[in-house]
């Protein structure tokens, strides 16, 4: 490849008028990621920019999500040098870590790097202490909600009626509850809400956004998924009981067969109106207002809080006056990485700059079916940009409930340690199981909790707490 | 070729050598690998070093009560939808054979589920039994019943993912079938029809009997191709409530391609080989016996 | 199992006297006529729901179920477009891969397979277990030995092992050793049993000797190849059961005469048996290209860039935005069609006059 690359620069190439800067004649980048449209459309039109830019070629080669993980990990452990670039999910960067080179340190300087957000920058990007990966693709669980109900002037007054406040975004889980609740009619095909509850279909990140506003507590960082001092599982403590039971109770308010509802099943259900609100990430906000029935109604908020959060140090429930929101930065956003086995090292971080450059990702974020939501401050900032997908509305409130939610004193990360899959699998079976009241949520709980608890011990508590810790962003003990 | 060495000796290995060769290549590798790894706890992630550990992973397969659970979904499925498949896809064939009015439509189109990719088999499955976008549940609440949860409720969750291997795979035994009727020899019927012996007797007498080899062959291919289900479980229910829809297959790709917990996944592999080599033994046996007894 | 013995008793005729109700050969017709008809809309309706979605608008998904374009809704392209334009990845390239990789390890396998299972119907073929364990003992302890004590590389260690060991239980087959004798059926049943384990360590085990050996310098993952190797291989277990049972109908009357006139076997084979066991032929080619084609998880690990096959795409359908029952649709439209042209010339030839009885 080097030679190929090096004669090419020496012809005098006829059709090279402009000039590639860098140049990267003859290099042929494989960039893979899931099956488009999704992120996948997002890396080719950045590959055609960068084509133009510096005469290399760009790949794009596909895989199913479901087996995106064991086709990277599998590749990048043998070394087949397959792929220059991977699109992938902040979750694996622990295990993908070591089969990553990592980001050159002229990309971790400059505008464009402070440009990104600092959860982004700091956290999710970061592994070991270093940059392993370019987030391409902000995301959280939101709330979407619907104009047409949320400000009808009679659904108000009844709601104000029967509950004794104004209806609005919910601040915390009980209001989320009244107002589905209020609008709960399967008589007239319309449902309180729809959330995920399938195991295999990304349940346990809807548990997760309920679970953050009982358990991340403020007083204690880091202290949600396992206790940051001794790795002890947290998952069965009072705070999560009693989000799981509520996350159960969702179930009341949903369409008919919701227990068998993946993430997919909820976006529908949500653009085509049968329901009045969902849990999603950012995604059903656009598929409401470009192909639902519900267009120009779209509205988005922060996901609800609590003013009650469990603290496992003094084993009580801390209480603040005012509801504390902890939005769930559910999944985290695609990121793109560089596999240490890659031929092209240079000509791919080269992509990837281009990929996430402001210029290159302030037009993929508002490109229909790029699957990639804003994840830099200018991103939130440039209202224009939305206008072929949002109202003016839809557009402050879709901006809005993301930028707060990044902005949150009291943000909670996604869980990220090595092995994730083993921590999930037990968490998916036990959590289906409750769903489907086969067992209690303390019982289903106290098995995860005695499940991680092996888990750890088994891959090593040391090695474990510290990988936490730096998930977490916390020094080392 | 010479006749001379030893009688077609030679010849047959000739003749045998090229297919025996290339199966022995291509899965011996992985026998002795999986082997090899099936004594050792070794992870991909997070990366531990290999260590031996004796027989451990295989005490913790039969000491698992989740395997065992996968193990009985799995074969409840394979059983029952087998048997679907084999008498309807029998009677299918049989109707084809005797140019039933439409055979020439049925042909056209009786196969293609067969090559419909697994996957897209199950999600297509998805999108017929979707509680609420789904037709067969708008039929059902058309006729003013209740919308029926076909998969979030254990029991009917396998009925449905057994109907599913029942479309797909009952073509396969039609196609064979028919191909084994259309080889029997014309004569024995004809002398059968002369001697007027009802039909059903034909059936029972002749028919039956002499396709009864290839229909051994056909269901033990069901049976070990059903053993594989993996797709329509994944897709339709995840496995879940819980485990209760959890197939063999699906426990051991969580195992080896999610967590990579590669040591336990060979020795699941191998005891599930074991035990289906000792069942197909035995079915091949009885299979004999009854062969022998028709003739 | 089918026994070697091909020639075919007629059973006597039941001596017993039939009580039950004649009935007679227009009753079975009816019956087969309502099974068929029964069995036709089951197996149609998905199908026809699948290709009425292909032309749905995501609004006529999302609210409840429709059957009937331009009555329930507005039919509509887009979906075939995305497709086309490559939105949900290429098609075309799996497509020819597919059909390119499926057709050629189909027809190897069922060839290779059927000169197999010839040799299994006219042929006796007598293994000492004894001979076997050896086998097993040397290929596995030889390359446990030669690969950690002596760090040689996988292909080099597995032909080396395999080349000792079919050495070794060759001789010892010979030998007047006590133990069971393997016949026939036993290897029929060894092919079979390939079949049997689990494919998910099965894959990745493969993909690592493959991994090897392009690191030993010949190319296989990701290479045609490669995929008709592991397909081939895949396809044969069937393939030699199958026509071993469909030969064994094929009368041996007919060879020896052959054989009396001095014709080779490979003569014979091609000239003679294959001819007659057309039908079998066919259904078999089928039956193991509807394997080969749907195989997913081998085509994942041992592809990437140039050889990805029509299932994963397919898979990839399954998205993380929710089912888009349209393009599910298409696609599988898409994966369905070349098949439906195989199918009918395969189905057509099934038909045609080769086909000897048939009774009416």
């Amino acid at each position: 490849m080097k030679k190929l690359l090096l004669s090419a620069a020496i012809l005098p190439l006829g059709t090279a008028a402009m000039a590639c800067e860098p140049d990267f004649t003859g290099v042929t980048l494989n960039v893979s990621t899931q099956n488009g449209p999704f992120v996948a459309s997002a890396l080719a039109m950045a590959g055609q920019a960068w084509e133009e830019k510096t005469c290399g070629e760009v790949n794009v080669v596909e895989f199913p999500f479901g087996e995106l993980y064991p086709k990277f990990l599998t590749a990048m452990s043998q070394q087949t040098g397959d792929f220059d670039v991977i699109g992938f999910v902040p979750a694996w960067l622990p295990d993908f870590a070591p089969f990553l080179s990592t980001m050159p340190a002229d990309l971790q300087a400059g505008t464009d790097w402070e440009d990104i957000h600092p959860v982004y920058r700091e956290r999710l990007m970061v592994w070991d202490g270093e940059v392993k990966s370019a987030t391409m693709d902000g995301d959280m669980h939101m709330l979407n909600l619907r104009a047409d109900l949320m400000e009808d002037p009679d659904e108000m007054a009844a709601f104000e009626a029967e509950y004794g406040y104004p209806l609005g975004d919910p601040l915390t889980w009980a209001q989320y509850y009244d107002i589905a609740a209020h609008f709960h009619r399967p008589d007239e095909d319309l449902y309180g809400t729809a959330e995920a509850f399938r195991r295999g279909g990304q349940q346990f990140w809807y548990f997760f956004s309920h679970a953050a506003s009982y358990t991340n507590n403020p007083n204690n960082p880091g202290s949600m998924f396992f206790d940051p001092e001794t790795m002890d599982a947290q998952v069965n403590n009072p705070g999560w009981v009693r989000a799981l039971e509520e996350y159960k109770k969702s179930l009341d308010f949903s369409p008919p067969g919701a227990l068998n509802f993946g993430s997919g099943d909820v976006r529908p259900l949500y653009a085509g109106g049968t329901v009045a609100m969902n849990i999603d990430w950012a995604d059903s906000g656009v598929l409401g207002a470009t192909e639902g029935s519900i267009a120009g109604n779209v509205r988005t908020a922060m996901l609800p809080g609590s003013t009650e959060i469990w603290n496992h140090v003094t084993g009580d429930w801390d209480t603040f006056d005012e509801p504390v929101a902890s939005p769930f930065l559910a999944f985290g956003g695609w990121q793109a990485g560089v596999p240490a086995d890659s031929q092209n090292q240079e000509a791919a971080w080269d992509y990837v700059a281009t990929l996430t450059s402001p210029e290159q990702s302030g037009i993929a974020i508002v490109t229909a079916n790029t699957g990639v939501n804003p994840y830099r401050f200018s991103h939130y900032e440039d209202l224009d940009n939305w206008s072929n997908t949002f109202t003016p509305e839809e557009a402050a409130s879709y901006l809005g409930a993301q930028r707060a939610s990044l902005d949150a004193p009291n943000v909670a990360l996604d869980l990220r340690l090595p092995g994730f899959f083993s921590y999930t699998e037990i968490l998916e079976i036990e959590l289906s199981k409750a769903l489907a009241g086969e067992v209690t949520p303390q019982e289903a709980l106290d098995t995860i909790a005695a499940e991680w608890d092996e888990l750890t011990d088994e891959f090593g508590r040391e090695t474990q707490l510290s990988a936490y810790r730096a998930s977490v962003g916390l020094p080392p003990l | 070729m010479h006749q001379t060495a030893g009688r077609g000796d030679t010849i047959k290995h000739v003749f045998m050598a090229p297919a025996f060769l290339l199966v022995l290549t291509v899965t011996l590798f992985p026998l002795i690998y999986a082997l090899v790894v099936s004594f050792q706890s070794i992870r991909l992630v997070p990366p531990l070093p290999p260590r031996f550990v004796g027989v451990d992973n295989y005490a913790d397969i039969l000491g698992s009560a989740r395997f065992w659970g996968s193990m009985y979904t799995t074969a409840t499925i394979v059983f029952i939808s087998t048997a679907f498949q084999y008498v309807l896809g029998f009677a299918l064939a049989i109707a084809l054979h005797h140019n039933v009015a439409g055979a020439r439509l049925y042909r056209v189109t009786f196969l293609l589920p067969m090559f419909l990719a697994p996957v897209c088999v199950a999600l297509i499955a998805r999108m017929i039994f979707h509680p609420f976008l789904g037709p067969v549940n708008d039929a059902i609440e058309g006729m003013g019943f209740d919308n029926v949860p076909f998969l979030t409720e254990p029991n009917l969750a396998i009925a449905t993912l057994i109907t599913i291997e029942v479309w797909q795979w009952t073509p396969f035994v039609t196609l064979l079938m028919l191909a084994g009727l259309q080889s029997l020899p014309e004569e024995v019927f004809e002398a059968a029809k002369v001697d007027d012996i009802p039909a059903w007797r034909r059936f029972w007498d002749i028919t039956f009997p002499m396709l009864l080899p290839l229909s051994v062959a056909v269901i033990f291919i069901r049976l070990i191709e059903g053993f594989k289900v993996i797709d329509t479980v994944f897709v339709l229910t995840g496995g879940g409530p819980g485990t209760a829809t959890e197939t063999l297959t699906l426990f051991a790709y969580n195992e080896g391609f999610k967590k990579f917990n590669l040591g336990y996944t060979s020795a699941l592999s191998f005891t599930f080989l074991i035990v289906v080599i000792i069942a197909g033994t035995l079915y091949l046996a009885l299979a004999a016996r009854l062969i022998k007894r028709y003739q | 199992m089918a026994a070697p013995d091909t020639s075919i008793a007629v059973p006597a005729p039941a001596a017993r006297n039939d009580t039950k109700r004649r009935f007679g050969a227009r009753g079975w017709k009816r019956v087969g006529l309502v099974l068929a008809a029964v069995w036709f809309f089951f197996c149609v309706f998905p199908l026809y729901f699948v290709l009425v979605t292909a032309f749905k608008p995501p609004i006529a998904v999302s609210q409840g179920p429709t059957y009937i374009p331009w009555v329930d809704y507005e039919p509509t392209l887009q979906a075939f477009r995305d497709a086309a334009s490559g939105l949900r990845g290429d098609f075309v390239g799996p497509v020819v891969s597919s059909v390119m990789v499926s057709l050629t390890a189909t027809t190897l396998s069922v060839f290779l397979g059927t000169m197999a299972a010839y040799a299994l119907v006219r042929f006796e073929f007598r293994i000492r277990l004894l001979s076997g364990v050896v086998f097993a003992v040397i290929a596995i302890g030889g390359f446990v030995v030669l690969t950690e004590r002596y760090d040689w590389t996988v292909p080099y260690a597995l032909l080396a092992v395999m080349l000792a060991a079919l050495l070794v239980s060759n001789l010892v087959n010979r030998l007047p050793l006590p133990g069971p004798v393997l016949g026939n059926n036993d290897v029929t049943f060894w092919f079979v049993s390939q079949r049997i384990f689990p494919p998910i360590v099965a894959a990745f085990a493969l993909f690592l000797l493959y991994a090897e050996i392009g690191r030993a310098g010949l190319t296989m993952l990701d290479s045609f190849g490669g995929l008709v190797v592991a397909y081939t291989a895949f396809g044969l277990p069937f393939a030699v059961w199958l026509m071993r049972d469909f030969l064994s109908t094929v009368p041996v009357e007919v060879e020896e005469a052959a054989l009396v006139d001095d014709i080779g076997r490979f003569r014979i084979f091609f000239q003679i048996v294959l001819p007659m066991a057309v039908p079998g032929l066919i259904a078999t080619s089928m039956v193991v290209l509807a394997f080969i084609w749907n195989e997913f998880l081998f085509a994942l690990l041992l592809t990437s860039a140039d050889w990805q096959t029509l299932p994963i795409l397919i898979a990839g359908q399954n998205s993380s935005r929710g089912d888009e029952w349209w393009a599910i649709s298409v696609a599988a439209l898409i994966a369905i069609v070349p098949m439906v042209v195989v199918a009918g010339l395969l189905g057509r030839m099934m038909r045609s006059g080769l086909l000897a009885g048939s009774i009416k």
